[in-house]
């Protein structure tokens, strides 16, 4: 069969647009949600100071803000295999952000990033003092 | 072009390619080598346990162990986690029923095979011989609790919702773990949990350091006792010795 | 001579029916996934004594079917056998299906299974035959791929290229799943026997596989076929796999008699409780000698009906097989201690048991359904089954 005659197949045809239909809805949902708001919400992130317990972050506001993660990556490797245990630790992050709801998962919920630290590493929530469990 | 050139030209391509495919191959080989700058090159952490002194009553070092490390205990036989556990064995050819206990944990091998087939590294010797889990990486495959013939290695079944030690992580369902030496003490010059806690029953059964240091306790027991690892002959290379099995 | 393929009308009651059963068994294996992911793993009868259960035997089992396909493909890629081109489409199509549906075994057997996309990766082990493995099976779906697309076009000489190679790479495939538990330092695995044992009871299971499911295709449509293809596929092709297979493992457990240090494993598996019953009248007698017999003898292994009844014993048969790869050699426990008896403990130190629970089946009937689903849709949207299967003398 050649690919023009199958692209003219009807039954064919169907089966692939629902496919690609189906691909595409989730993006299609999101595109029309926010041509529907009009105004479109952006959600209301906004950033704190954190708490005053060191004199200084380990790195810039700016290298923090979007490369916390590769910081995170790299001293995880550095403390398990190869020993490398600094004072740069995130069990020492609390001191000065010293809300996981506040500091972590506002933002990570807005930008649908999800977080996979707090299912084993201790972090707690200064309001109610439970742990939680899960991520 | 001649076949002079030809064959010149296509031997240069081929060994390229297979230089290229020799890569990961030469990677994984370097993998468990110290990175620059890592106290960790020139140690190589091993643990005598002296079964005479070892009471069978006691549970000191396991609970040390349980609390220090946040190992899971759900109370059910098919999915609690032992870093350290405890069994009884009797001689089958003596006539008496004397049983004596015997401690197991990770023998931390020389040649571990839990890290040979650890698809992504996570299982790992590092520099100073302490066979440590990346959880981070863990996929949750459990081969490593396949290969590993000491029953040694153990997987998160359940959540594990008990917290005890809140400086050190708890695992997560999914992975597997088993007993790190407490490497995180380690690296800040304390010595493992269950060492501390045999040593504060005043009982000292466990002792723990460098064997490559001639002079430390270890090395001396190991160079002057009777010393015995389990199951020598398969091939493993514990660092693990046992005093009166 | 020319064979025409179509496909087929895919309006009658009982295919919408099949299709509504497979694709909701998909859906209940996808669901039970889920929840194993979200809550861990002790939904499956898997324990730290036996971490490996019912998916990994599934898994191999899958893989091993795959083969049996590829030969009857190759009979005519190959050896340009032409009375068996009208199966090759088919053979071909479940094969690359098969390699996917192990995958998806592994796949949903793994305790974060949303890392497995992308660890193995970038942190690629090349010691773990885990590492290796996938790598060998979905080059072998891709080699299946082209090899479906030479198959469509008609193309000759790629036909024969591809067929060969998909052949070769099927050895490595299952020798590289054998060396899964080969390579293992465990008394019932660790043999250099149990790849080769591996391959024969693939092929034997995946020969018996290609008649079931031609003569499926042929009598559900209606579509005329010789017999004598069929017999042929059993008599000689399925009887010598079932002979090696036979051999292999005679073989493999004679050996762990002879040396006193596994005998006692040996006795364990031959002797030492279920699974023992599962070897002996599962695999050996119903699974490889009563099929054998009754392919060998000429009035039961030359009537359609005895051929078909043979092969599905052989497929139950190595499914058993596959699961005596794994199961026994987890149960019984490692000798620590050689001349000591382990008398207390805290964990499960002797011989354990294993018994699968409600969603571990779910999860393996989920990766069939999503599979014969797929072959379903095979047969409607593509060409795959021919008009009808003739032999060469009666063309």
């Amino acid at each position: 069969m050649k690919l023009s005659t199958a692209l003219r197949d009807k039954k064919l045809g169907t089966v692939v647009t629902i496919l690609i239909v189906l691909m595409l809805l989730p993006f299609g949902f999101s595109a029309a949600r926010f041509a529907l708001a009009g105004d479109p919400e952006v959600p209301d992130v906004f950033l704190e100071m954190p708490v005053d317990y060191y004199n200084r972050c380990v790195e810039d506001t700016d290298y923090m803000r979007f490369h916390h993660m590769d910081l995170l990556k790299r001293i995880r490797e550095e403390f398990i295999r190869d020993g490398m245990r600094g004072n740069v630790s995130l069990t020492n992050c609390r001191h000065c952000h010293t809300s996981r709801e506040r500091f972590c998962n506002r933002c990570h919920e807005a930008a649908s990033v999800v977080l996979d630290c707090f299912g084993c590493h201790y972090y707690p929530e200064p309001d109610s003092e439970s742990q939680q469990t899960g991520l | 072009m001649d076949r002079r050139e030809f064959l010149k030209k296509g031997g240069a391509v081929l060994a390229g390619s297979s230089g290229a495919l020799g890569l990961p191959l030469l990677t994984s080989c370097d993998a468990n080598v110290a990175r620059e700058g890592s106290p960790l090159a020139g140690r190589k952490w091993g643990m005598v346990i002296d079964l005479s002194k070892c009471q069978s009553d006691c549970t000191a070092c396991l609970d040390a162990c349980r609390h220090e490390n946040n190992v899971a205990f759900h109370n059910d036989k098919r999915w609690d986690v032992h870093w350290i556990r405890k069994v009884s064995i009797r001689n089958e050819e003596s006539e008496d029923d004397a049983e004596k206990p015997v401690l197991l944990l990770c023998n931390h091998c020389e040649n571990p095979p839990c890290a040979q087939v650890c698809p992504v590294q996570a299982t790992y010797k590092r520099a100073d011989g302490i066979v440590v889990v990346d959880h981070h990486r863990c996929i949750g495959c459990r081969y490593c609790m396949i290969a590993c013939p000491y029953n040694a290695r153990f997987f998160n079944y359940k959540e594990n919702e008990e917290w005890p030690n809140t400086d050190f992580p708890k695992r997560s369902h999914g992975v597997a773990e088993s007993c790190n030496f407490c490497a995180h003490r380690l690296d800040q010059d304390k010595r493992p949990a269950c060492v501390e806690a045999c040593e504060a029953m005043d009982i000292r059964a466990l002792y723990f350091g460098n064997l490559n240091d001639p002079d430390s306790e270890v090395s001396e027991l190991v160079a002057s006792e009777p010393v015995k690892r389990i199951r020598d002959d398969w091939g493993t290379e514990p660092k693990v010795y046992y005093l009166g099995l | 001579m020319q064979v025409e393929f179509s496909k087929i009308e895919g309006r009658s009651l009982p295919f919408y029916l099949a299709a509504a059963v497979l694709a909701v068994l998909g859906i209940a294996g996808v669901y039970s996934t889920y929840l194993m992911s979200a809550h861990g793993l002790y939904l499956s009868g898997m324990t730290n004594r036996v971490p490996w259960g019912l998916q990994i035997s599934m898994a191999i089992f899958y893989i091993g079917l795959s083969a049996g396909s590829l030969v009857v493909s190759g009979l005519y890629g190959i050896f340009g056998k032409l009375e068996y081109k009208p199966f090759a489409r088919i053979a071909a199509y479940l094969a690359m299906l098969f390699l996917i549906a192990g995958l998806l075994s592994i796949l949903t057997d793994q305790g974060r299974v949303d890392r497995v996309f992308v660890k193995p990766f970038t942190y690629l082990n090349v010691t773990s035959m885990f590492s290796i493995n996938p790598a060998l099976y979905s080059g072998h779906v891709l080699i299946c791929i082209i090899y479906l697309w030479a198959l469509f076009r008609e193309k000759g000489a790629l036909t024969k290229i591809t067929s060969f190679t998909v052949c070769l790479w099927a050895i490595g495939t299952h020798t590289g799943t054998g060396a899964i538990f080969a390579f293992v330092p465990r008394e019932l695995y660790n043999s250099a026997l149990l790849p080769p044992s591996f391959v024969a009871a693939a092929l034997s299971s995946g020969a018996a596989l290609m008649i079931l499911a031609n003569v499926a295709v042929f009598r559900g449509t209606g579509r005329p076929m010789d017999d004598r293809l069929v017999i042929w596929l059993g008599r000689p092709l399925l009887a010598v796999f079932l002979v090696c297979t036979l051999y292999v493992l005679l073989i493999e457990n004679a050996h762990r008699f002879y040396l006193a240090e596994s005998r006692e494993a040996g006795m364990f598996f031959l002797f030492g409780g279920f699974h023992s019953l599962m070897f002996w009248f599962g695999l050996i007698i119903f699974g490889c000698i009563i099929p054998a017999i009754l392919l060998f003898v000429r009035r039961t292994g030359t009537s359609v009906p005895w051929v078909v009844f043979a092969s599905c014993l052989v497929v139950v048969g190595v499914l058993f097989e596959r699961f005596l790869i794994v199961i026994p050699g987890l149960i019984h426990p490692p000798e620590l201690f050689p001349g000591w008896e382990v008398t207390g403990t805290v964990l499960w130190e002797g011989i354990v048991d294993y018994s699968i629970s409600f969603y571990e089946v779910l999860q393996a009937l989920g990766v069939l359904g999503i599979i014969g689903f797929a072959f379903l849709m095979g047969l409607k949207f593509l060409p795959l089954a021919p008009t009808e299967a003739k032999t060469w003398t009666a063309a």
